[in-house]
């Protein structure tokens, strides 16, 4: 019995030595790995996958930094994590509505527009429409983007070339829209020739009557998650969502299967933004790492890892090597989704409609 | 007489040492999160998420909404149908097993799915079940079907993968119940003159009864709350109370309608299992009293 007593206490410290020991190594790694660097570390809360790792990697080794990426899934979680008092980042990605949010809340650092000479290849159409920050006070365009719809050619030959498609009877139950309430209810109202970002209640009711009764019914269902998969393997003909989605799921030899295209008509659109937190560290180096992305070279480089057009830069697009998967003039009509407010609950009654009941 | 009682009195002084890290975890990751749940159903919502300390019933109001109480009934359907698909697929399996000389092997094959992330389980039911899948062209192979059955994006593909996740829940307690009972029973049942179904059904599952109600909470719970399946395998028909719970956090921004159907949930669940547990318990009770009328009447004779 004291035998045992004795050599389970050994055990325990030793296995606790070996813990601290541990502990020491590691933490002697980073120390001595980041003052090699500089010493300084610029943090960064960014979607998963938006930002090439070789950018990052360049930026890292041309200011001797080193760069802590960490990830959000939607502009909700981020939200929350900041307000809830996540603090330490030096450039956060939000989305427009959000981007307006953390403006009129005071989240955010103003931008020093000396420190950032890069800042005038920004498309001035794309700030033209960001009217919650046309000067770039507090934020900088990162990515502009819009849904649009992929028809597999294969299996489709002849439709129309608009947001209609979805009420064509023919191709019932072998449709997708996306299960995103502003992104539909959008799409309705713009091909109704209203604003995406309408309140007006016979507006609503409008596009309500077009996806319930023309568009739903030839629908198999909303689906965010596995329509790309669906879509690949030839059980959905067409489906709404984001290009870099739908082709992520196909190889190569297959895109010329595809036609992706935005509906003329327009639609809503998104524009995520760079933003420094108030609660920032490193407010030059985020301003040195926000200059360097907006380098045409480098951003032509994030443009061809995702195959996106050239919407927020006037110089990078001449520069990319790969075929964007949509062109940025295809987004002229396409209006920014603004965050509506108490007004967000007209949009939740009507979403109910379409979402709970069959 | 002394000492006995030291003892016991130090055990019990034990017995609160020994409990106090389960205490603490209940109360760290079960109590404390439920408060705030009912907490936050009371509060007004904010406009950004999150809750304003303003105290409000507009959460409980807003659940009284034909849209929601629909999705609710919906629910109570899709989880009920599963619950009892599983059940009665669970019992024969659990029988098998128990009469079975290679029980560990059978344990072994209803455990080892869980190793495989249940994500990637659901997708795998994608494969299988869509219209150019396995059962669809398997069906066209044998030159029973020629166009394609419409087997996924709906309620009966979200209840069968429903029954599939949830069926091992089910067959273990079953299966432990079982191996314990003595199926001398049920040989002389028969001796006494009952039918096969009748030794079953008179015999065998009343003293299983324990091993079919944790089956039953087992299943029943999880697939009321369910959420991912319904949301992957389901279509236009098959969004449920899980899917309003996390949209209504994630997407419109109303965490305390979020937390109030939470509540309903929770409240509903707990009425079940306690309601099983008493009725089970009675049942017990009453089986004793019997036992105890026959006992007494056969001494009297």
């Amino acid at each position: 019995m004291e035998r045992k007593n004795h050599t389970r206490k050994l055990t325990a410290i030793l296995a606790a030595a070996l813990v601290i020991a541990t502990l020491v190594l590691a933490t002697g790694c980073t120390k001595s790995d980041a003052s090699a660097r500089g010493g300084k570390t610029l943090y960064l809360y960014n979607w998963t996958y938006y930002t090439p790792e070789s950018v990052i990697e360049k930026f890292e080794k041309e200011f001797g930094v080193k760069v802590v990426l960490d990830y959000f899934a939607s502009n909700e979680d981020m939200f929350a994590k900041l307000k809830a008092g996540g603090s330490g980042y030096d450039i956060v990605f939000p989305s427009q509505d959000y981007t307006s949010i953390m403006i009129n809340q005071k989240m955010v650092h103003e931008i020093d527009h000396a420190k950032i000479p890069n800042l005038r290849y920004i498309n001035p159409m794309i700030l033209e429409k960001a009217t919650y920050d046309p000067q770039m006070r507090w934020s900088v365009p990162y990515s502009s983007g819009a849904t649009g719809i992929a028809v597999n050619k294969t299996k489709v030959s002849s439709y129309a070339r608009d947001w209609s498609i979805f009420a064509d009877t023919r191709l019932k139950g072998r449709m997708s829209m996306l299960d995103d309430m502003r992104e539909v209810m959008g799409d309705a109202l713009a091909h109704l020739g209203y604003s995406v970002n309408s309140t007006d209640p016979a507006e609503l009711a409008a596009a309500q009557k077009l996806i319930n009764e023309q568009w739903k019914p030839n629908l198999v269902k909303f689906d965010a998650e596995g329509f790309a998969k669906s879509f690949s393997t030839g059980e959905f003909w067409v489906v709404h969502g984001y290009a870099e989605a739908v082709f992520e799921e196909l190889d190569e030899s297959r895109w010329g299967e595809v036609d992706f295209f935005l509906p003329p008509e327009g639609g809503p659109m998104y524009l995520d933004s760079m933003v420094i937190p108030t609660g920032a560290k490193n407010v030059e180096l985020a301003h040195e790492f926000i200059n360097f992305i907006h380098r045409p070279e480098i951003y032509a480089e994030f443009l061809d890892r995702f195959h996106y057009p050239a919407t927020v830069h006037t110089e990078a697009g001449a520069l990319m090597t790969v075929q964007p998967f949509y062109r940025g003039e295809d987004m002229a009509a396409y209006e920014l989704k603004y965050d509506v407010g108490e007004d967000l609950d007209k949009y939740n009654e009507i979403w109910q409609t379409i979402r709970y009941v069959n | 007489m002394n000492t006995h009682h030291l003892q016991e009195r130090r055990g019990r002084r034990l017995g609160i040492t020994y409990s106090a890290p389960m205490g603490l975890w209940l109360t760290v990751f079960f109590l404390v999160p439920l408060g705030i749940i009912i907490l936050y159903s009371f509060l007004k919502k904010g406009l950004y998420g999150g809750v304003e300390w303003e105290f409000t019933l507009s959460a409980y109001q807003q659940m009284f909404n034909p849209n929601f109480m629909r999705v609710l009934f919906r629910t109570l359907w899709v989880a009920t149908l599963a619950t009892c698909f599983t059940i009665l697929l669970a019992l024969p399996c659990g029988y098998a097993m128990a009469r079975s000389r290679n029980q560990v092997l059978w344990l072994a094959l209803v455990i080892v799915p869980f190793w495989t992330n249940s994500l990637i389980r659901i997708y795998a039911w994608i494969a299988i079940l869509s219209s150019e899948g396995f059962v669809n062209e398997a069906l066209k192979a044998i030159g029973l079907i020629s166009e394609s059955l419409p087997l996924i994006y709906n309620q009966g593909a979200v209840i069968t993968v429903l029954i599939y996740m949830y069926i091992p829940f089910a067959i273990l307690p079953l299966f432990t119940t079982i191996d314990k009972f003595d199926f001398q029973l049920l040989e002389a049942a028969r001796d006494l003159g009952a039918t096969k179904a009748e030794s079953i059904v008179k015999v065998l599952l009343p003293n299983i009864r324990s091993g079919i109600i944790t089956a039953l909470i087992f299943t029943f719970i999880p697939i009321f709350g369910a959420y991912t399946v319904p949301l992957l395998v389901g279509g236009k028909d098959s969004y449920l109370i899980g899917n309003i719970i996390v949209d209504q956090v994630t997407k419109t921004r109303n965490w305390p309608l979020a937390s109030a159907f939470s509540l309903v949930l929770t409240v509903l669940s707990t009425i079940g299992v306690i309601w099983m547990m008493t009725s089970n318990a009675s049942e017990k009770a009453r089986q004793k009293s019997v036992v105890q009328v026959a006992d007494t009447n056969g001494g009297l004779s």
